[in-house]
């Protein structure tokens, strides 16, 4: 499994290395609005979180089209799975290495916040139950993405993926700004993730490789 | 204990529509090479996907090693050396990264025996595989294969591409894989003398049935073609059943037969042809008239 993954992360590196720039360029803005910088502050938190997401949901969108496409277009699993690895293997080695993509974004981002609202308070008045919450619906917001992202790859079609995991990004996007990030959306989120790798999972064990 | 390495029973198999496996029946015994043959699109490819389970079937079960393909686990493939038609490696890898990452998933690898053909091959290992030769590709593919001392190896025409000298090479490798013990070889090919030179058993598929499944010496003794002489006009019917082949010229009738024996033979005798020869056929030979567009399939097994 470790060698599936490490294939995966070396495969789709440069997704890697933009979710580390990523994180860093995060923590920097939210290293400079903790030290009460007003207006780094209101950049961030007002006119930037919005294109900041959306890059967030479309990059990894597009990690797991780009992962299912070259799979099926290069005929990877095809090969892969003439040697000791089964397909459900490939899959999970798939989803871990977007999970890890999606956590190099978040995990130091939620350190960063944690140890500077501890040493320096918030920039703007908020709980941390709503850091939590927002934390915890940025992440089912990417991976609900990606999942998409992996559901729409599949295919020998460019046009399809493109504009299907646009679209399908781009509702669940407006969806979160709508509701918030409340109980519901999270919910929301898990069903869509849930269904997504069902249908993941049922079109890659069952298709032609 | 099952001794049948591969065992395919009434496998069915439709592309969009179009029947390509018509009940496949097949099954090859422990330390068998198989021969599988047929014309291009008969479905080789296909059988052998589904084998490996990259192809699901419409109908029937396959199993190999006594697992059904669909449910193989990793340490049954691992047992399951593959050169796939094409020779569908990943593309954008450099050579060395391809060995690395076969090397690190495989369960077991004989170094002593890859190296030897890395070795002979030749392969530039900083080379992409894409900037590979179709022949490079189809020795790294084989090389890879054979790494593993596979139990079964399985061969979607694995010398295409390759030059003359490399398929010696290729069917000596074969030959020593087949020295050793227990060792079973599922084997497509379009060049029958390789086929004939290396198989044991013979299978030809043609319009989605699998048309001859027998020994290959079976085989020869099988399927006799003959050219008889008559003394008037040949009769419009001889009697005999799994006609492959018929043509008359003049007075003479050329004629294949399947599952040929005495009782054909006799009545053959009662028309009383002036003279009856049996013309040699060599597996090419046999290939050719069993495949003949238009004639019915005749089974012979």
């Amino acid at each position: 499994m470790l060698t599936l993954i490490r294939r995966e992360i070396r495969d789709h590196i440069v997704y890697f290395i933009a979710a580390v720039v990523f994180s860093a360029i995060l923590i920097a803005f939210l290293t400079a609005a903790m030290y009460n910088l007003d207006w780094v502050g209101s950049v961030v938190f007002e006119a930037l979180s919005v294109p900041i997401l959306i890059i967030l949901v479309l990059g990894f969108s597009a990690m797991g089209v780009t992962q299912m496409y070259l799979d099926r277009n290069r005929r990877i699993s095809a090969f892969l799975s003439a040697l000791p690895v089964t397909r459900s293997r490939i899959l999970t080695a798939r989803i871990i290495a977007g999970l890890l993509a999606i956590l190099i974004v978040l995990v130091p981002l939620t350190i960063t916040a944690i140890v500077m609202g501890r040493l320096t308070g918030p920039p703007i008045p908020i709980s941390s139950g709503h850091i939590a919450d927002i934390l915890t619906t940025v992440f089912l917001m990417t991976f609900a993405c990606y999942c998409l992202g992996l559901l729409t790859g599949w295919t020998a079609n460019k046009i399809a993926p493109t504009f299907g995991a646009l679209g399908l990004n781009l509702v669940l996007v407006s969806l979160v700004f709508v509701k918030g990030f409340g109980p519901n959306i999270k919910f929301l989120l898990v069903l869509v993730i849930v269904a997504c790798l069902i249908r993941t999972w049922h079109k890659f064990m069952s298709t032609s490789l | 204990m099952n001794d049948n390495v591969i065992k395919v029973e009434n496998l069915v198999k439709y592309f969009d529509g179009r029947c390509v496996l018509d009940g496949i029946n097949l099954t090859v015994p422990r330390g068998c090479i198989y021969g599988l043959l047929g014309r291009n699109g008969a479905g080789k490819t296909t059988i052998i996907r589904i084998l490996l389970g990259t192809e699901p079937t419409t109908r029937g079960d396959t199993f190999l090693l006594g697992t059904e393909s669909t449910n193989l686990a990793p340490k049954d493939r691992g047992r399951i050396g593959c050169v796939a038609e094409g020779h569908n490696l990943i593309q954008n890898y450099k050579v060395e990264r391809l060995i690395k990452l076969c090397k690190d998933l495989s369960l077991q690898w004989n170094h002593e025996s890859f190296d030897h053909l890395i070795e002979t091959f030749r392969l530039p290992m900083d080379r992409r595989v894409k900037n590979l030769s179709m022949g490079m590709r189809a020795q790294l593919n084989l090389a890879l294969a054979m790494a593993i001392d596979p139990e079964l190896l399985i061969l979607d025409d694995p010398t295409l591409g390759l030059d003359t000298v490399a398929r010696r090479q290729f069917l000596e490798l074969a030959i020593e894989v087949i020295q050793k013990q227990d060792r079973t070889i599922l084997f497509c090919s379009h060049i029958l003398s390789d086929v004939e030179r290396i198989a044991d058993r013979i299978g030809i598929l043609a319009a989605g049935k699998l048309v001859v499944d027998c020994p290959l010496e079976q085989l020869k003794e099988r399927v006799k073609k003959l050219r008889i002489i008559f003394g008037e006009s040949p009769p419009e019917n001889l009697y005999l059943t799994e006609i492959v082949n018929q043509q008359i010229h003049g007075r003479e009738m050329t004629v294949t037969v399947a599952n040929w024996n005495r009782q054909k033979q006799a009545i053959l005798e009662t028309f009383k042809p002036s003279s009856c020869t049996e013309i040699p056929m060599s597996l090419e030979d046999i290939f050719i008239e069993c495949t003949r567009p238009g004639t019915e399939p005749v089974q012979v097994a």
